[in-house]
């Protein structure tokens, strides 16, 4: 089992290696046009819903926060609470959970399907790339849009702790919630999210195309191929998640609190 | 012209609404079906209960404890670490630990895994028209293959959280022991604030998400169409639809429950 684990990792670590590759040399670019229109997919199927989960679970992170801040018979805590949950954690989860679902399933889906009946032998012999226009155009694409996109749902997911803990909850008065909220975040808090974030989007496409495009064994194998991708995205994002919050937030609350 | 424009947009809420409500239809039909006798589905429950053990115990292990130390874990002591009073650290882990992340990354780790399995098999089966052979052999599918996954994934969402709860709060330990402090009043504060409401309501919150699981991803995998791309689009639709739903419902539960409950809040 672990020799099997060990094999398939260092697959999927060549396989996104040459990916990285075909982006990083620029090599992409001839396909350009492939990855604008690949950016447009990504806006108009997926930001809908990428923006929806990361606002149902700010609110949740809002009314927690509320709740626990009237326990601690200061309700304006739950300003503080919203910001470190929100920022730091819920927000990159919601994005990575519904990048993986939406996405990264969709990436193995689409391309397993193309891989069983054919269409990628078919580019080969027309003598086109198949990772450079399949894999790497979509990887483009990605660092293309989501960092706007992210930004948005953190704009979103903002205004639904807001309404949870101020509109619903009601304990709190919107300045005192809002003072406290903006006092524990800055700039480089924002900036560490968005790479947390991202970090974790990479991965998630990188993953998508490795198993869409060895996808093999008809109909049942691209669904098998996209229930495992699964598996390895979900221990992907909890992995990156924890280790992002080690190395940005480990040693240093980055909080306007003296001591 | 303004009757294209109007079916253009509403035949997509037409046709959400519509399948929202095949889905309460195959609940209903599938806890009826599961009630009235015979149970012939008795094998298949176990051999689904075990698939499903056996497929999600590690991405859930390393999710539970890897999510428990760094979310609550690591920034809530940083946090309680400035006032000096990391032994509220425990305390803390009743509300994010058992109330929200254990049964929600139980359910995420589930519909990921063992939901898209669900699908990707059911929709096979669909393509290769073995669910239409089965209805000419007069077995019922819904419930022969419906009732059984939707009981088992109940069950295991259950057992899981528990499994979920104690390894998130391994990753409490942890983040306890990197932060330099002594278990002893970790333990003690999370034994004073947890109580049998919170323990309850998280079993019975993931037990709820289980259901939505299984009804969403065996009504995505038994209506798949369209050969090859059909099976792999209908697993990705049934794992979007899981994952909203079941933070859609986490909301209304977590407030319910919050609201209706005060005790729970209190800190002690």
């Amino acid at each position: 089992m672990p020799r099997e684990w060990l094999s398939a990792t260092g697959e999927i670590g060549r396989f996104t290696g040459s990916i990285v590759r075909d982006v990083w040399g620029l090599r992409v670019f001839r396909f350009f046009g492939e990855a604008l229109r690949q950016s447009g997919i990504l806006i108009i199927s997926s930001a809908a819903v990428i923006w929806a989960l990361m606002f149902v679970l700010a609110l949740t992170c809002g009314i927690e926060g509320a709740y626990f801040g009237i326990s601690l018979g200061a309700p304006t805590v739950a300003g503080q609470f919203a910001a470190w949950c929100d920022l730091r954690e819920v927000i990159p989860y919601a994005f990575g959970y519904m990048m993986a679902a939406k996405v990264g399933t969709g990436i193995v889906a689409e391309l397993g399907a193309m891989r069983i009946s054919e269409e990628i032998d078919a580019l080969e012999v027309m003598g086109i790339n198949s990772v450079t226009f399949l894999c790497a155009t979509r990887l483009l694409a990605a660092w293309l849009v989501l960092p706007f996109m992210y930004l948005i749902g953190i704009g979103g997911a903002f205004l639904a702790s807001y309404i949870a803990v101020v509109q619903q909850v009601g304990a709190v008065s919107s300045g005192g919630f809002l003072l406290l909220f903006w006092q524990f975040q800055n700039p480089p808090d924002f900036l560490y999210s968005l790479i947390k974030a991202m970090v974790m989007a990479t991965a998630i496409v990188l993953v998508g195309c490795y198993y869409g495009y060895n996808a093999s064994g008809g109909p049942v194998g691209v669904g098998r191929a996209t229930a495992k991708s699964m598996v390895l995205n979900l221990i992907l994002i909890h992995l990156i998640g924890m280790l992002g919050t080690q190395v940005f937030w480990g040693a240093n609350p980055r909080a306007p609190i003296g001591g | 012209m303004v009757r294209s424009a109007a079916e253009r947009a509403f035949l997509p809420t037409r046709n959400l609404l519509e399948e929202v409500g095949d889905m309460m239809i195959l609940t209903g039909k599938t806890i009826w079906s599961a009630l009235r006798p015979p149970y012939p589905y008795g094998g298949e429950l176990v051999s689904q209960f075990l698939f499903t053990l056996r497929l999600c115990w590690f991405p859930l292990l390393v999710s539970t404890v890897a999510i428990n130390y760094g979310a609550p874990g690591l920034q809530a002591a940083n946090g309680l670490q400035i006032f000096g009073a990391l032994d509220r650290l425990g305390g803390f882990f009743v509300l994010a630990a058992v109330r929200e992340i254990g049964p929600n990354v139980t359910a995420i780790v589930l519909a990921g895994v063992a939901g898209t399995a669900i699908t990707a098999d059911l929709g096979a089966r669909k393509i290769r028209e073995e669910l239409d052979a089965l209805q000419v052999l007069g077995v019922d599918p819904v419930k022969n293959l419906v009732v059984p996954r939707f009981l088992a994934l109940m069950v295991v969402t259950g057992l899981f959280d528990v499994y979920a709860l104690l390894f998130g709060i391994f990753g409490g330990i942890i983040a306890a022991i990197v932060s330099g402090q002594p278990l002893g009043p970790f333990w003690a504060t999370f034994f004073a604030n947890a109580s049998t409401t919170d323990l309850w309501g998280s079993v019975l919150k993931a037990t709820a998400f289980g259901a939505i699981i299984a009804i969403v991803c065996c009504y995505k995998g038994m209506t798949a169409s369209g050969g090859a791309e059909g099976v792999g689009r209908a697993v990705n639709q049934a794992v979007v639809v899981t994952v909203l739903a079941i933070f859609a419902f986490n909301y209304v539960f977590t407030q319910t429950l919050l609201a209706t409950h005060p005790n729970i809040l209190v800190i002690k």
